[in-house]
């Protein structure tokens, strides 16, 4: 219960000559939803990406369960138990929601039949819309789906890069409760610009600043630390008073 | 006094001024003008003065099309169609229609240009707003269409079997000059000193254009279209000037090619085979690099004038197999495997990989 | 939209209108087979693969032999039964489909994998592969034209109410059907069809989704290029006669076919098809120097309206 599930040290990567990661590391625990914060640029995704085996890395470890997945295909770490969630959500807009949970689908035996209820009971609305193609869900309902596909398999890490973009307020309080009930199936690590999100669903938070991880702990500290928060996010929630103070 | 700044180009422009003399590449280019030019007085066989002459004419085209290719970015399998267009001109002004004089002669050359002109700007507007991907295909498509057209045409274009025709004045091949410097002067030579005149100078325009800030613009389209689009250059403009500038390049150098030939017909001035032919010199040679296309030529149309050679060589030794004749006169079989290979081992060329290599010492 | 190709009704007398028809649709259904293998690596593996029209002379050339072969042993091809006729057909396809399905893969691997990414050096590549190809069926076979043997039972025409109708076209005509019927409902109905569906959209999905996609590349590749083989015996029992550079003459065509019906979409494929074969043979009949012009003008007039083609990225 102790030892991380995924533990993730020194990486750097490059995308074509930029060197975007110089230097993240970060782990997550079960039990935890972990977010991932920082300005635009600063390396979130990409970090991501290369636990996906999507971007390689040319220095540092990743390590799944105790096992070193960083030079493995996508293919083969998805099959590990990690699903991931682009920021462009990926669904086959031309495919129907039934068979958009096939391709994703690994194996289909009873557990799939009863993690597809769950799934049913935690976003309705594709029970609904199962036989109809993807591309005609309304945005939050094409986020729902993004982030249900994953779920028909054993996953036992979900990476979630930016839940929230372009979906209406009320759109994301559904979301929130969404996660709530997932987090007791699967450990999940958030990439999210919407600090509101974050704070209301992430237990611990990493703060990333140009391509390095340079803090981190857990959620309720980031919540009242204006300093950081000002600092890394560029947001404040007092009041501005002038030039004083 | 204020003193004008001068722009990135212009400067480098001046430092390549300053150290021109001292580049040793300088000193290779007029040796090969000097070369070229004395080749008549060098070489009696005319089977040489041939293969040369071919060179400079496929050099400049191949040229043309790294303008298109290597310098834009624009992957057009059409190109040689304006090298057809150019060619037919002067066949059927010559030859068709019989109107052999120098007046027509420049005539001939000067619709290639407008109607290549014309056709590459209709293809531009029409293709370049599609996926890169396609207009390739598409001007494919385009080139075969000629290709078929000009064997189905027969009362404008022979057909098939092509046009022959006469040359008019002093480039006619019964006119002689008399003897100078050991040789008989005549036609041949000096249409062969004409179209060595007419590609050097394109050559030097195309250098010119390819330097200009213009050509830097192409660049920076070929390299990332997006950020130029950002930065405010109506990308699409430019594509259609580079192409056009190419086309009527190609014009004048199918032009040439029919004039020492004398003859047109699809297969000579049309085929995808020679389309093909400039893909491969171009590859050769390297790509970005307009001098690619003069060790591209060179290359190929050497392999062709002496492989039939190697050849007969190859067959002498294994007599009455037919398996093993077949295996060595099929010598495009090598070719094939030649072009596979090149593209995956030296993907930049002769020239470029030489670049690279350049380069890298350079940076030690 | 498909009544335009009932105009020609105005110029033609119905009998001779019902001749064309089943002629176009029978060239359609050859350039579906050619041009469905192209779309479909387009826009699956997103690779430009210009020795397509090679494979489809393999093809041409294989079941050229085979069905000699066969036939020799089983003189099944000259004997006046239908059953036998179409058994021994069909097997010279199938050998030409799975001899060629290998080649492709073989050309996948080696020749195509080193150049994902780029549509030009794939240009290139493929065409050095397409230059290899062609010149090793004239090393094989000799660079001469050959004629091709065509079963008894499908020479000749049939006499429908003094409407004539060739027999062979019927036979294509049917075996087009059942090939994209049995791709449709493969691509539709099966977990594997799915995933290419999916792969046509977005392949880095179909990968982070656990299946490894090289494996699906391999084998769309050498599905793709069975289609031309099967396509290529069938032209050559068409036009019954084969040479090394036939492959050259179809592929310009099967390029356009693929583009007016948008690559991926094996339906585009059919109906860019169908198009192209009906209207050539309308005008050819016409007028006979246009025929070529009309398949060009359809091009211009479906990417002016439809830049991406008839049915983009997907069926």
């Amino acid at each position: 219960m102790d030892k991380p599930i995924l533990k993730v040290e020194g990486i750097h990567a490059f995308i074509g000559k930029h060197h975007i990661l110089q230097g993240v590391s970060f782990e997550v625990k079960e039990g935890q939803i972990t977010v991932l914060l920082g300005r635009n640029g600063a390396g979130k995704t990409t970090s991501l990406r290369t636990i996906m085996g999507l971007v390689p890395i040319s220095q540092g470890s990743i390590q799944f369960k105790d096992q070193s997945i960083e030079r493995l295909r996508p293919f083969e770490i998805a099959r590990r138990g990690i699903g991931f969630v682009p920021e462009d959500r990926g669904l086959f807009n031309l495919l129907t929601v039934e068979e958009n949970f096939r391709v994703a689908m690994l194996e289909e035996n009873e557990n799939t039949k009863k993690r597809l209820e769950m799934i049913f009971e935690i976003f309705p609305d594709l029970r609904r819309f199962w036989k109809s193609k993807a591309g005609i869900l309304s945005g939050g309902q094409k986020q729902m789906l993004a982030i249900a596909r994953p779920l028909i398999n054993p996953n036992e890490l979900l990476l979630i890069d930016e839940p929230s973009k372009g979906l209406a307020p009320i759109v994301v309080d559904h979301l929130i409760e969404a996660f709530h009930r997932l987090k007791e199936h699967t450990v999940i690590i958030l990439v999210e610009q919407n600090f509101y999100m974050a704070s209301q669903i992430g237990t611990h938070f990493y703060l990333f600043d140009d391509g390095r991880t340079v803090h981190h702990g857990r959620m309720v500290e980031l919540i009242q630390n204006e300093e950081m928060k000002n600092k890394y996010l560029g947001i404040s929630t007092i009041p501005s008073r002038g030039i004083q103070d | 006094m204020k003193e004008k700044s001068l722009t990135p180009v212009q400067q480098f422009r001046l430092r390549e001024k300053r150290e021109r003399f001292r580049k040793p590449s300088i000193y290779i280019k007029i040796l090969f003008i000097v070369f070229l030019l004395y080749v008549p007085f060098l070489f009696q066989s005319f089977e040489l003065i041939d293969v040369i002459i071919k060179v400079i004419i496929f050099s400049t085209l191949v040229a043309s099309y790294d303008i298109l290719l290597g310098y834009t970015g624009i992957v057009s399998l059409g190109h040689v169609l304006y090298f057809g267009i150019g060619s037919y001109l002067v066949g059927i002004l010559m030859g068709k229609w019989g109107w052999v004089s120098y007046g027509s002669l420049g005539l001939a050359f000067l619709f290639a240009i407008l109607i290549s002109g014309i056709l590459s700007v209709l293809i531009g507007f029409f293709s370049l707003r599609i996926r890169a991907i396609f207009f390739a295909m598409i001007t494919l498509a385009f080139m075969e269409f000629a290709f078929i057209l000009a064997s189905q045409l027969r009362g404008i274009t022979g057909g098939d079997d092509g046009i022959s025709f006469k040359l008019p004045g002093i480039l006619s091949v019964d006119f002689t000059l008399g003897k100078f410097g050991g040789i008989d002067v005549t036609g041949r030579i000096i249409s062969y000193y004409f179209i060595f005149l007419a590609c050097f100078l394109l050559f030097m325009m195309m250098l010119r254009f390819v330097n200009s800030p213009l050509g830097r613009v192409l660049q920076s389209i070929r390299d990332n279209e997006q950020r130029s689009i950002a930065i405010g250059y109506k990308t699409y403009l430019y594509q259609v000037i580079a192409s056009t500038f190419s086309s009527c390049v190609a014009a004048i150098t199918g032009g040439c090619f029919a004039l020492w030939v004398r003859y047109v017909s699809p297969d000579s001035s049309l085929s995808v085979s020679i389309m093909l032919d400039v893909l491969l010199m171009v590859i050769v040679g390297g790509m970005g690099t307009l001098y690619g296309g003069i060790l591209g030529a060179s290359f190929l149309m050497v392999a062709r004038a002496f492989l039939p050679k190697i050849q007969y060589l190859v067959a002498s030794i294994f007599p009455g197999v037919p398996f093993a004749i077949r295996f060595s006169e099929r010598w495009l079989l090598y070719f094939g495997l030649f072009f596979i290979l090149i593209v995956y081992f030296f993907p930049k060329g002769i020239l470029g990989t030489l670049e690279e290599i350049i380069d890298k010492k350079r940076k030690d | 939209m498909g009544g335009i190709f009932l105009i020609p009704l105005l110029l033609i007398s119905p009998k001779t209108y019902c001749t064309l028809t089943i002629s176009g649709l029978a060239m359609g259904m050859l350039l579906f087979l050619v041009a469905s293998g192209f779309s479909l690596i387009f826009g699956f593996l997103s690779v430009l693969n210009l020795a397509h029209g090679a494979l489809f002379t393999w093809g041409a050339y294989i079941s050229f032999t085979s069905f000699s072969l066969m036939n020799r042993w089983t003189g099944w091809g000259g004997s006046e039964s239908f059953l036998s006729n179409m058994v021994i057909f069909l097997l010279s396809l199938l050998l030409a489909g799975l001899f060629v399905g290998l080649l492709g893969m073989m050309t996948e691997r080696l020749v195509i994998r080193p150049v994902y990414g780029s549509h030009l050096f794939q240009i290139f590549i493929t065409v050095g592969a397409m230059i290899f190809l062609e010149e090793l069926i004239r090393v094989l076979w000799g660079p001469d034209d050959e004629v091709m043997p065509v079963p008894i039972s499908f020479i000749g025409s049939l006499d429908f109410f003094d409407i004539v109708v060739a027999k062979y076209p019927l036979v294509a005509i049917g075996v087009g059907i059942i090939l994209y019927l049995s791709i449709y409902l493969i691509l539709k109905k099966t977990k594997i069809g799915t995933i290419v569906r999916a792969g046509v959209e977005n392949p880095e999905m179909v990968q982070v989704m656990g299946h490894n996609i090289y494996r699906y590349f391999t084998g769309v590749f050498a599905i793709g290029s069975a289609l031309a083989a099967i396509g290529g015996g069938m032209w050559a029992t068409f036009v019954k006669s084969i040479n090394p550079a036939m492959g050259g003459e179809v592929i310009v065509f099967a390029l356009i076919v693929a583009i007016i019906g948008g690559l991926g979409s094996i339906t585009g494929s059919v109906i860019g098809a169908l198009m192209v074969g009906l209207s050539y043979n309308y005008v050819a009949y016409l007028v006979p120097k246009a025929a070529l012009g009309i398949t060009m003008l359809l091009l211009v007039v479906i990417l002016l309206f439809r830049p991406t083609g008839l049915f983009p990225e997907g069926t």
